[in-house]
């Protein structure tokens, strides 16, 4: 607990709590946030506020007095918010903004968004001025231990769901699809996730094929792509190098022996086939053939199975790294809660050891030579350094440690005054948006 | 003296390796990589100044040798990774490109040449005959670096025919790169060789008056050329892929059967060491 009784606390609801239907009704974003961050903010006890909104997770986080500020937060908004609600505060709630910061609690661990959504809230936070700058600090320190997760553990490697290994799979066959056509048979929605999702390997072609003309263009112009004729599918696929297939039918829509048409049509171009459909629509059999690639929704579905075991197993590392950031966060808090009583406690002694310094040379100093006078300014500097050594030294290891009556004491036992607008602001220096990176 | 050198040579190429296949392993490390490669070219230098003294000390000769020969061809493979490397960005080739040329140089670090003739005869002295050994042995250097690229494809192929998407699935470049690759090898190996068998029939008329008569060294390499040839040309039709990869894996092979039989079977061929 900070000298001033303030603390962080968390009051949320995420995916793991709360279904869908109760997140919706408490998310919020843009203005209204902002609006909502400032009337938080403005509310008795609450120093800074700042709120995490994604489609999976709501979390509002107040550095103030007490948790209720967080919890009147969804009540105001949902009653139904009760009950799904988590409540975390000090260094729990530390944590928790650290391993959400680094997507350890996500849907899909090692998920790359969330580190930018946090982003985002705190720049919101900072430029509603509900976050100050003890979330400058706290929201920094999160980033960074988000990166320190994402570059010293393979948290993030693999590809973890259905299109990602669809892309890793075309990226290991083609390099990329620069000057390339997809075509995309039928109109499942997981397909045209995946034509969306090649798009990132410069697929700069999409065309699109359905039994039924008015839903290849729809699919078409949602995926900005070409809608073609089913008549012309024999064609198409001597054009396309990838083909995405997820129609409906019940039986192989490309077989072997259209495959091997189509293999000398294209002159034994390399062509990968992606059979998102159950049952299937593309023959097994097709990757006997030399220059085929086959691959049906069992063969992704196994790789992303994989991805999320060995992330599971780097979360652990993970999990330890962030433990080790939330202590060093809270270590150097705390050293700073430490610093004004430090300080006054300074200013008091080197006070005093002047002032019995300048009336010991008001009565000697005549007899004294500019050396002798210094001499003696010298030895009460010297008084103050010895005396205070020890209790420095202590104050500092007790703050380190986390012991936070110590200071206190400290402050009281030697009859410091501790300034008013130190004590009020242990943390820092202004108010008001710190710009970001400030402090690391 | 040389044969010193060249051992340093070989120290630096072994750390390179070393660097590349660790690398190769943990691809997070780029420095890795970059140390490889500082390491890669003062083995390099170090092998062309081994190649130097070795000129000094065997008269030239060294080159009519077997040892010499692959001496050389170690180094040209090495300056043609170094080229490779700066043109495509490639240091996962490293790993599998050093072992190879330590292999090929592994002998010539223990033999020292055996019984060469003193000198060169006058008639065969001719800028020619430098240029078509050069010619050559950068022809084998270069098809040497398309069979690594092969085998590197038909690794990256079982990967991906095979539905294994594991440690090399993600750390072998695409296939298309390595096909692309091994295409503008095989292409370029086969314009530096068929130089060197033109240049080869210039010094053969000269030396033995005749260009062209079926010596078995003439035979295997019109063999290699027509294969290499054959490849090129089989390109334009559409072939690619596992077929080719395993078509640059049969040349070299053939290449280096060829070279390593003909130079070891005493009077095999005219062509070498035996001027008469």
């Amino acid at each position: 607990m900070s000298p001033a009784g303030v603390e962080l606390f968390l009051v949320g609801l995420s995916h793991k709590s709360a279904p869908v239907a109760v997140r919706e009704r408490v998310a919020l974003s843009g203005d209204v946030l902002k609006e909502a961050l400032v009337r938080l903010q403005a509310s008795d006890g609450v120093r800074e506020a700042m709120v995490v909104s994604t489609c999976n997770r709501v979390e509002v986080y107040v550095y103030a007095d007490r948790l209720e500020h967080g919890r009147r937060f969804f009540l105001e908004r949902a009653e139904q918010a009760e009950g799904h609600l988590y409540e975390r505060s000090g260094r729990e709630a530390i944590r928790h903004l650290f391993r959400v910061a680094s997507s350890l609690d996500s849907m899909v661990v090692g998920e790359p968004q969330i580190l930018g959504q946090v982003k985002e809230a705190y720049g919101i936070a900072s430029s509603a001025a509900a976050a100050g700058s003890f979330f400058s600090r706290l929201c920094n320190h999160a980033f960074a231990a988000a990166k320190r997760v994402r570059s010293e553990t393979d948290i993030a490697k693999g590809a973890g769901s259905v299109s990602q290994v669809a892309v890793e799979l075309v990226e290991k066959i083609f390099g990329d699809l620069k000057g390339r056509a997809v075509l995309l048979v039928g109109a499942g929605k997981m397909g045209a996730l995946s034509a969306k999702a090649l798009r990132a390997l410069g697929a700069d072609r999409i065309l699109v094929t359905n039994r039924s003309p008015e839903r290849a263009r729809a699919l078409a112009a949602e995926v900005a792509g070409q809608a073609e004729p089913w008549e012309t599918l024999t064609s198409l696929l001597a054009l396309a190098d990838v083909v995405i297939v997820s129609t409906g039918a019940a039986n192989y829509v490309v077989t072997r022996e259209l495959a091997t048409q189509v293999m000398k049509a294209r002159r034994q171009r390399s062509v990968c086939f992606i059979d998102l459909a159950v049952p299937r629509n593309v023959d097994p059999a097709l990757g006997e053939l030399s220059n085929v690639y086959a691959y049906d929704i069992d063969d992704l579905q196994k790789v992303v199975t994989q991805t999320h075991q060995a992330r599971a197993e780097e979360a652990i590392r993970a999990e330890a790294l962030i433990e080790a950031e939330v202590m060093a966060f809270s270590r150097e808090r705390e050293t700073r809660a430490a610093l004004p009583v430090l300080a006054a406690l300074r200013r008091r002694a080197e006070e005093i050891a002047r002032a019995e310094a300048e009336r010991t040379l008001a009565h000697v100093g005549e007899r004294l030579d500019d050396k002798g006078k210094r001499s003696v300014e010298a030895m009460a500097q010297a008084i103050v350094n010895k005396l205070l050594h020890g209790p420095t030294a202590r104050l500092k290891e007790a703050a380190a440690s986390g012991d936070s009556d110590l200071p206190g004491a400290a402050a009281e036992l030697f009859g410091v005054e501790v300034e008013h607008n130190e004590r009020a602001r242990p943390e820092g220096e202004t108010r008001g948006p710190a710009p970001l990176e400030q402090n690391r | 003296m040389s044969i010193q050198v060249l051992r340093i040579a070989a120290v630096l190429y072994a750390l390179a390796a070393t660097f590349y296949v660790l690398y190769f392993a943990r691809p997070r490390h780029a420095r890795l990589a970059t140390a490889g490669q500082w390491l890669l070219s003062g083995g390099f230098l170090v092998h062309a100044a081994a190649i130097g003294l070795g000129c000094k000390e065997y008269g030239g000769m060294e080159f009519f040798s077997l040892r010499g020969g692959l001496v050389t061809i170690a180094w040209l493979a090495a300056g043609a990774y170094l080229v490779l490397q700066r043109l495509y960005r490639i240091p996962t080739v490293g790993a599998f490109i050093m072992p190879l040329i330590l292999v090929v140089l592994g002998p010539a670090l223990f033999l020292t040449n055996p019984n060469l003739p003193e000198t060169l005869p006058e008639t065969v002295r001719r800028p020619v005959l430098t240029l078509h050994i050069v010619s050559a042995l950068l022809g084998v250097a270069i098809f040497a670096l398309a069979y690594v690229v092969a085998i590197m494809y038909l690794l990256q192929e079982r990967e991906v025919k095979g539905k294994h998407f594991g440690a090399l699935f993600s750390r072998l470049p695409s296939l298309d790169s390595l096909d692309q690759l091994n295409q503008r090898l095989v292409r370029a190996g086969f314009v530096v060789f068929t130089v060197a068998l033109v240049l080869g029939a210039m010094v053969a008329r000269h030396v033995w008056k005749t260009a062209w008569e079926w010596d078995p060294q003439q035979v295997s390499s019109l063999v290699i050329w027509s294969l290499y040839g054959a490849m090129v040309q089989l390109r334009h039709t559409g072939w690619h892929g596992r077929r080719y990869a395993f078509l640059t894996i049969a040349g070299f092979v053939l290449v280096i059967g060829s070279m390593v039989t003909l130079n070891v079977i005493p009077g095999a061929t005219r062509h070498g060491g035996s001027f008469q």
